[in-house]
């Protein structure tokens, strides 16, 4: 197998990226101004999502409607590892007592996030991963509905509908972009490992790939496991970026932004991921600054409440239409000049 | 024997909604291969349209205070106008694209619906009164049940005689059958697929306006999220009644609606709450037996 | 006059080309065999005439209609019966219902209730067989009944041109022999035209009329069916690459 031509073949993609949500770093830092700083935070989170559904959707070709379910599991990993014993007696007083003592530091909560998600991932995987494409989605969906409702409801681990405050907010934007630079690796690496390969394989050619011996419910599930444990560890990285959480708060709302922007940027596109995060979230930003209002001579103009939502639906709706594959299509950024500009020059593959 | 008369008026009741849900699902399904994500979105657009818009906290009656008989026509109507506009706006152009694109599309139309519908009334729920005089209960078979819940089984019993009637002695539901079974093949015999499709657009969205008018008065409230739990038993029911087969749906959304009352009364009060998750949890394990569904119906297979 | 032509049509899916600038006409009346190997094209040619499958280039023709890249159910109502390869009934309806599916084409003529229930018949008289059993689930028919009632399904509005994918295929031969018997009498009755793609040369040589052959997209050989099919030319163009 050429694994190392590969390797040094693709690794500009993931180099590009993490310079790319550096540079966004570093803008932030050098502005220093805290709501720029927060929206910086909310982006390498969102980058962290995407990435992660990306790394089940855009190798399996399966859609997902589901994966915020684990971010939602890995938000309470932190709410329940990281809040004082104390606060915790009050809120959430049916938790063990083990974990009732418990009090670890941040990363180690998205760790921790990570691993209970990854291995809720692998029990609903199992059932998954056996049902065809579309029953697969709705499966999904349902899952969703599933982790929702029982963390809407388990008043005594989980604080049922209230916000569960008192998480420790980390208002830097370094940790979240080491770990979106991670994250943006582990799903490079995964994209152009064995299982990655196969899995897109089984995804272009189903009939080619289950031909030639691969097991593809096997590998989508690995896939599975993985992005799980990814959004897993960004939930519980959300938690710390805001001090709380409640279930409705990896529900449905982001489920279809994390979505949207995966399908503006492509879904079959790592660096589709980044960039639709990228996109999408100036547009939400922008929308949210008319939302609030603008001063135009003596009068405030200002968008009323959901049109954010509504022009995001919007564009998404269109480039569904118009441009399917999304901006990047099924191609990554390399750092080369596309090879058409270039005739002269042999081809790569 | 009260008890558990009243446990299956409770059920059958609880899966005439699911039951309607899974029938809009599924002829759209049938004709398309669409799963129609914005289809809970339907519903609740459908009652807020008894509403004058107002982002205050108490509702405006506006159509809702039409007397009955000119009050679900009205709904019905507003349903099927919506979703006949959303196959002419949105899915028309999705026609060629493959279903799961379609399914991405029609969440994002179903989020554009939500949030319309936000801006016009904000996201709290308000309380409305639709058909009064409905919760009052009635004496049947022993049972004591509110008369709600005995006019929804009858409507959607009526429902489903009308719907049969329709499929199996007009032109028209003709017509639908056989593209439903193998849209190709009913084209190429002169079938017109956009009468169809935007037929079966009318009938799912007419379907939904029923459940609105069904959920609002039982509930009493108004509330933008108001489709999406019976939208969801609906997806799970037509996987379950096998993707496309309307038979499968109905039956299978009246099984749900079976399971989530038992399981309302075997479960330990501290469990009820998680009633839900039980019944989404059983189904995930009946699809590990029969992937393709309970119920798969001939040549309702996933067209590539 | 002709009553089809093509020229130049072209079909892709993707980036594989599956039939390249083929030209032909067929007049009315005519009975016309396209045979070759698997894979020649010969299904997507008939898809695209349909208007399944719209071509990549190229133009058709149909009853003085230019027909390029129409809806399939605007290609049949002008007359165009397709009966696809693979018997495509309609499983859980009846065979009735089999049959009135295509009539609605014809809805907003006068007395077209009286004619469709003549046509109906019509259909019954010359397939016995599916008269007995108009109430059963055409899912429920042996290959044989199903090729004739795809068959049946297709006059039922009274066509121009019946275009027919693999006829015999997944037939046994003297279930084969009723079919083909059927046709031709239809044929004379109605003036039909007929397109039958078969991948075998064999029926066409029994029941004469023009044939096609074509292999790798194109048509290689075109002439009278008798005289083909004897031909060394046949042989060779056929087997291309000596397999048997």
């Amino acid at each position: 197998m050429a694994r190392p031509s590969m390797l040094r073949r693709t690794i500009a993609t993931p180099l590009i990226l993490s310079a790319l949500l550096v540079a966004f770093a570093l803008v932030a830092w050098l502005a220093g101004s805290r709501p720029f700083n927060q929206t910086v935070i909310d982006i390498f989170l969102q980058v962290i999502f995407v990435v992660g559904l990306y790394t089940f959707v855009g190798n399996s070709g399966v859609i997902s409607f589901g994966h915020i379910a684990f971010a939602c599991l890995g938000g309470y990993v932190a709410a329940w590892t990281t809040i004082k014993p104390m606060m915790k007696g009050v809120s959430m007083p049916g938790l063990p007592d083990w974990l009732m003592q418990l009090e670890i530091p941040f990363w180690a909560a998205a760790v921790a996030g990570g691993g209970f998600a990854a291995f809720w991932a692998l029990v609903f995987g199992a059932v998954l991963m056996r049902l065809s494409g579309i029953a697969a989605s709705i499966a999904t969906f349902a899952m969703l509905a599933m982790v929702n409702s029982i963390y809407s409801n388990w008043t005594s681990v989980t604080a049922a509908t209230s916000s569960v405050v008192g998480i420790p907010i980390v208002r830097t934007v370094w940790p979240y972009l080491i770990a979106a630079i991670i994250v943006v690796f582990i799903a490079w690496a995964f994209a152009i490992s064995r299982y990655g390969l196969a899995l897109r394989a089984a995804r272009d050619e189903p009939t080619a790939a289950a031909a030639s011996g691969v097991d593809i419910p096997r590998v989508r599930l690995i896939a599975f496991v993985i992005s799980g444990a990814i959004m897993g560890a960004g939930g519980a990285l959300y938690a710390h970026s805001i001090g709380l959480v409640t279930p409705d708060t990896f529900y449905l709302g982001l489920t279809f932004t994390t979505l949207s922007m995966l399908v503006v940027g492509g879904i079959g596109s790592l660096s589709g991921a980044v960039l639709g995060v990228l996109i999408l979230s100036s547009l939400i930003q922008g929308l949210r600054w008319l939302e609030a209002g603008v001063q135009v001579g003596a009068s405030t103009i200002a968008l009323p409440g959901g049109v954010q939502e509504i022009a995001l639906g919007a564009v998404m709706i269109l480039i569904l239409m118009f441009r399917p594959a999304g901006i990047m299509g099924n191609s990554e950024l390399t750092g080369r000049i596309a090879r058409t500009e270039k005739p002269g020059e042999p081809g790569e593959n | 024997m009260a008890p558990i008369m009243q446990v299956v008026f409770d059920a059958l009741s609880l899966g005439s909604l699911y039951a309607l849900g899974a029938l809009g699902i599924a002829l759209i399904f049938g004709v398309m291969r669409l799963v129609n994500f914005a289809h809970g979105d339907v519903i609740a657009f459908c009652v807020f349209a008894l509403l004058w818009p107002s982002v205050d906290a108490v509702a405006i009656i506006f159509a809702g205070n039409l007397p009955w008989f000119l009050l679900i026509p009205f709904t019905l109507a507003v349903g099927a106008g919506l979703s006949v506009l959303s196959e002419v706006v949105v899915f028309r152009r999705f026609r060629r694209a493959n279903p799961a694109t379609m399914m991405i599309a029609s969440f994002a139309l179903g989020f554009v619906i939500r949030y319309f519908l936000l801006m016009l009334f904000s996201s709290r729920p308000k309380s409305i009164s639709l058909l009064p005089g409905l919760s009052q209960p009635v004496e049947l078979l022993g049972a004591r049940i509110p008369l709600l819940q005995l006019i929804t089984i009858l409507v959607t019993i009526a429902v489903l005689i009308g719907l049969t009637a329709f499929l199996r002695r007009t032109r028209f539901g003709l017509e639908m059958r056989a593209a439903a079974e193998n849209f190709t093949m009913a084209r190429m015999l002169g079938v017109r697929a956009n009468r169809v499709i935007m037929g079966a657009f009318a009938l799912s969205g007419a379907l939904a306006a029923a459940i609105a008018l069904i959920l609002g008065s039982q509930t009493g409230t108004a509330n933008i999220m108001m489709g999406a739990s019976v939208m969801l038993m609906a997806f799970i029911a037509t996987v379950i009644g096998g993707m496309g087969s309307l038979a499968g749906a109905v039956i299978a959304g009246f099984a749900l609606g079976a399971i989530a009352t038992v399981m309302q009364v075997i479960l330990p009060p501290d469990a009820r709450a998680f009633r839900d998750a039980f019944v989404y949890g059983a189904v995930i394990l009946v699809l590990i037996f029969r992937p393709q569904g309970l119920l798969a119906a001939r040549g309702t297979k996933e067209r590539v | 006059m002709s009553l089809v032509s093509l020229s130049n049509v072209s079909v892709r899916y993707g980036r594989l080309t599956a039939v390249r600038g083929v030209t032909f006409t067929l007049a009315e009346g005519e009975i016309l065999f396209i045979t070759g190997p698997n894979g020649a094209g010969k299904s997507s040619l008939l898809r695209a005439i349909a208007g399944v499958t719209p071509p990549a280039g190229g133009r058709i023709d149909f009853a003085d209609h230019d027909i390029t890249g129409r809806a399939p159910e605007d290609i049949a109502r002008l007359g165009l019966s397709m009966v696809p390869e693979g018997r495509d009934v309609f499983g859980s309806l009846t065979i009735e219902e089999n049959l009135m599916v295509g009539t609605g084409m014809h809805a907003r003529e006068r007395s077209w209730k009286a004619r469709a229930a003549n046509e109906l018949e019509a259909v019954y008289a010359t397939f016995p067989i599916l008269k007995e059993r108009r109430h059963t689930q055409a899912g429920l028919l042996s290959g044989g009944q199903q090729q004739m009632l795809v068959i049946g399904r297709a006059l039922m509005t009274n066509p121009r041109l019946v275009a027919i994918d693999e006829p015999s295929l997944g037939l046994a031969p003297n279930i084969t022999d009723q079919v083909y018997e059927r046709l031709i009498t239809l044929r004379a009755e109605r003036r039909l035209t007929l397109l039958i793609v078969e991948q075998s040369s064999t029926r066409a040589m029994m029941v004469g009329g023009r044939m096609m052959l074509m292999r790798g997209g194109e048509i290689l050989l075109d002439g009278d069916a008798r005289a083909l099919g004897q031909s060394e030319a046949m042989q060779a163009a056929y087997f291309g690459y000596g397999e048997h």
